[in-house]
């Protein structure tokens, strides 16, 4: 893969490298509003330090760079900003947001982002294994034997308190993922994802 | 007594300014001044491009000699920008200059509603309507003059104050010129170098420091705190407080009686001092006695006793021997002065930069602040200019500046200005670095470098061309290698769009600045505004920038924001120049807005005495029974006592209470009168 993309042989990144300029017809002008609705931040304010990569746990380890995003909110590239597989890539740790000096949440920039492609169906599958899993038992990550051994070694009920415990209660949860169709929309992703 | 009759038949002019597009934008001009014409009492209306300007002027002189005007209106912009330009234009065409009322139809109107012609231009309507119906009955009033006491007051010896002080003496003003401080000098004494000239800040300190110790018509009080403060322009006193120093100077002590004696700053008494404490000047980093002085060239060379660590052992009295200047059982003492003007210069502090806890500061011995800096690299310093890592003393060669370190900071921890002097600063400390220990490497941390002064941005050049690196990104987290002390600074490179880890031996951090601890308290005393951030707030920051709300009170130096020392002293030299005026002239005009009381009707109940938030007011004794008395100069013509007054006693002069009703009536009934 390195070496093809060295050669510019990858189809993809040659239509990327074809035109790097930003032209404002890329710009979506209400993208940020609705950024900022969902939000509740104000990327807008943002001067571009780069204290959220440089305090993001994820950035050492890959291609993400929180700081992009926040830029690429402002400027109203809603493809790129949606498209980019980085976007999953935020752990959500809200370090960023504690040390911003502008005060700017970008933690919840990337939450609101992932809200807005989610509408539109561009979610990794494994996200949506984890609604999946929740539907059906009320956890993302459900217990297993490992832990269940590892609880009542440390004198603790092999399953916590929770739907583990008490499964008459994933009812209500599946009725609030039903009313905001939830599943429905993650079953729809992952069937096209897996028609692929 | 008080002329309450008012103009028979009253003959208004209206002059209706265009002020480029800035009003002819956004109302219709011309309809205004058509509708003027529909006025009661106007008999001349017009409207000029430029009414401020010498033609637009000399239209308000002719039309009152020609129309035989009885007032005159102009709608054009604030009156704090132009209301003595067409006073001075009513008197010209001879008139009383009171005779003028302004309607503000630029900052009020055509700015605020930039998009709506029409409802601007009805608004503009409004507002001149008010204003003729106020100018039909004005008044013929004459301003106040008050005496102006020939003597000028500085609090804050630092490179402001000092300039300030410096100027007026020379100007031939007596001035007093008050320091917290046992020395004067300021911050600018602590700094090794300044910026981009290189030149040694003690250098071009200390002869001024000389100059304002020797010139004879400063009467310089180190250690000294304004206490109380009365009274208004030309005439404030000013209560000190002159903290006891536990010596005597050579002139106290000769008016003891004891001959020969007093402090000669010889050092006897600090070699055999006990008590050992952290010297602040040096900022805690080289010890100081408990009688001290904090470095060589302090002015006046006099030796100061701590109270708060002196343990009262007498030691020092025996070393100074014949001298006879130390007197540990010394109390404050307080001076009344009277003064003309004053002129504050109350300086900054460093933010506490620890409460940004990422950057490690006070948790990790190799991050220092910058001024901390400026001692481990000034030749006078703890080390003697050698400059050492904290931790261990070796020779750091890596050493990183985080700028903004708190300043641009919306979070609420940090300050959200530009503290203006830190990027030069740092490039200065990255100069010295290189230049001091062979292969050292500077690491500035930016977002931006603000070189915007004579001479910055080829500095700027010089440092980079001398091999510093420039990252551009924030530095988001510090932390210390525990075996080697040394510091991991993770920070973006914005520019690689990468991440970066840069190990280095010393960190600096250029600590946001905010005004200094006593400023609050003084400037309540003189009654000065401050702005959001505590900053000293001018009066006009492009029109009046030494002047503050309070008449006789001008403001210089960083108090009244960050500034670098050439602003520093360029304002100095504005306020003394500002403050010597009033001195010069001997006397200030007030302003005819004073109230006044209708003795007859004054019951003396005294309401109106407790009210007042100028203290202006008093009761007196008048033939047999107690009224009010309005000290003018004082009186600020707020209007809280006419306001109250059960009895209408109180005349509030140019806002009557027929004008303001007038005012209100040409409102709500919209000229028909």
């Amino acid at each position: 893969m390195a070496k093809k993309s060295k050669g510019y042989k990858d189809t993809k990144l040659e239509e990327k490298l074809k035109d790097r300029y930003f032209r404002t017809s890329e710009s979506h002008p209400d993208f940020l509003e609705k950024v900022e609705e969902i939000s509740k931040t104000i990327p807008h304010m943002c001067y571009q330090c780069g204290t959220c990569t440089g305090s993001c746990p994820s950035a050492p380890r890959s291609s993400y760079r929180i700081r992009y995003f926040v830029r690429r909110a402002v400027l109203g590239l809603e493809e790129e900003q949606l498209t980019d597989p980085d976007l999953w890539l935020c752990t959500t740790c809200y370090s960023c947001t504690d040390r911003c000096p502008r005060d700017i949440a970008p933690t919840d920039v990337i939450m609101a982002c992932r809200n807005l492609a989610y509408q539109r169906g561009i979610v990794p599958v494994n996200f949506l294994k984890t609604v999946q899993a929740i539907y059906s038992s009320g956890h993302g990550v459900p217990n297993n034997d490992a832990n269940r051994a590892a609880r009542k070694r440390l004198g603790l009920t092999a399953d916590p308190p929770t739907t583990h415990m008490y499964p008459e209660y994933i009812k209500g949860i599946q009725k609030i993922l039903d009313h905001y169709k939830i599943k429905e929309q993650a079953d729809k992703i992952v069937a096209e994802a897996e028609k692929k | 007594m008080v002329d309450i009759t008012s103009e028979k038949n009253p003959r208004i002019g209206v002059f209706v300014c265009h002020c480029g597009t800035n009003i002819a934008g956004s109302i219709d001009v011309k309809d205004v001044v058509e509708y003027a014409k529909t006025l009661p009492n106007v008999v001349h209306a017009e409207d000029y491009q430029y009414v401020c300007s010498t033609p637009g002027q000399k239209k308000i002189e002719d039309a009152i000699k020609e129309k035989n005007l009885t007032g005159t209106v102009v709608a054009a912009c604030s009156p704090r920008l132009h209301e003595p330009t067409f006073r001075r234009a009513t008197q010209e065409g001879g008139l009383n200059p009171y005779r003028f009322e302004m309607a503000n139809i630029r900052e009020q109107n055509s700015w605020v509603h930039m998009h709506e012609k029409e409802e601007a231009t009805a608004k503009a309507k409004d507002a001149v309507r008010i204003a003729v119906a106020k100018a039909s009955l004005l008044q013929d009033l004459k301003p106040k003059f008050v005496d102006v006491e020939p003597a000028a007051l500085v609090v804050g010896a630092g490179v402001a104050g000092m300039q300030a002080a410096l100027d007026l003496a020379n100007a031939g003003i007596k001035t007093y010129l008050i320091e917290k401080n046992p020395t004067i000098g300021g911050r600018m004494s602590q700094l090794d170098k300044t910026f981009p000239t290189l030149d040694c800040s003690q250098c071009i300190l200390t002869p001024k420091m000389v100059e304002v110790g020797r010139n004879e018509n400063i009467e310089l009080m180190t250690y000294s705190e304004v206490e109380e403060v009365d009274g208004f322009i030309g005439n404030f006193s000013v209560k000190i407080r002159k903290k006891a120093r536990g010596v005597l100077t050579p002139d106290e002590a000769e008016a003891k009686g004891i001959v020969g004696g007093g402090c000669n700053g010889c050092g006897d008494c600090e070699a055999v001092c006990p008590v050992i404490k952290p010297n602040p000047f040096e900022m805690g980093m080289k010890p100081r006695k408990a009688i001290y002085i904090y470095h060589p060239q302090v002015v006046p060379l006099i030796y100061t006793v701590d109270f708060d660590s002196c343990i009262k052992c007498g030691l020092c009295q025996t070393a100074c021997g014949e001298k006879k200047a130390i007197d540990l059982e010394m109390q404050d003492e307080f001076v009344d002065l009277k003064v003309g003007t004053v002129v504050l210069a109350l300086g900054y502090d460093i933010f506490p930069v620890e409460k940004k806890t990422e950057w490690g500061y006070k948790q990790f011995d190799n991050v220092v602040t910058s001024l901390e800096f400026e001692r481990l690299i000034c030749a006078s310093g703890p080390t003697g200019g050698h400059l050492i890592r904290p931790s261990d003393g070796a020779t750091p060669k890596r050493i990183g500046f985080v700028l903004c370190a708190g300043s641009r900071d919306n979070t609420g921890i940090g300050k959200p200005y530009c503290s203006r002097f830190c990027c030069m600063y740092s490039l200065k400390h990255a100069h010295q670095i290189i230049e001091k220990i062979p292969g050292a490497v500077p690491y500035i941390f930016y977002m931006d470098i603000r070189s915007f002064g004579k001479m910055y941005e080829e500095f700027y050049y010089r440092i980079q061309d001398e091999g510093a690196k420039f990252i551009r990104g924030r530095v988001s987290n510090i932390l210390e290698d525990p075996a080697t002390k040394n510091l991991h600074v993770y920070a973006e490179d914005t520019l690689l769009g990468r991440p970066v880890d840069v190990e280095l031996d010393m960190v600096v951090l250029a600590a946001a600045v905010q005004p200094s601890a006593e400023t609050e308290k003084t400037r309540r005393l003189f009654g000065v505004s401050c702005s959001q951030d505590g900053w000293l707030l001018e009066a006009h920051p492009k029109l009046n920038p030494c002047g503050t709300t309070t008449a006789g009170v001008y403001v210089a130096g960083v108090c009244q924001g960050p500034k670098d020392i050439p602003d520093t002293v360029a304002q100095a030299e504005g306020a003394a120049s500002a403050a010597s005026i009033p001195i010069h002239l001997g006397k200030v005009e007030l302003e005819p807005y004073f109230a006044q009381c209708i003795e007859e009707k004054c019951a003396g109940c005294g309401m109106c005495v407790n009210l007042c938030p100028y203290q202006a007011l008093s009761l007196v004794e008048k033939d047999g029974r107690k009224v009010m008395q309005v000290t003018e100069a004082k009186c600020k013509g707020c209007g809280t006592c006419g306001a109250y007054c059960p009895g209408g006693a109180i005349w509030m002069q140019h806002f009557t209470t027929p004008q303001i009703i007038a005012q209100i009536d040409a409102f709500l009934v919209g000229g028909e009168q």
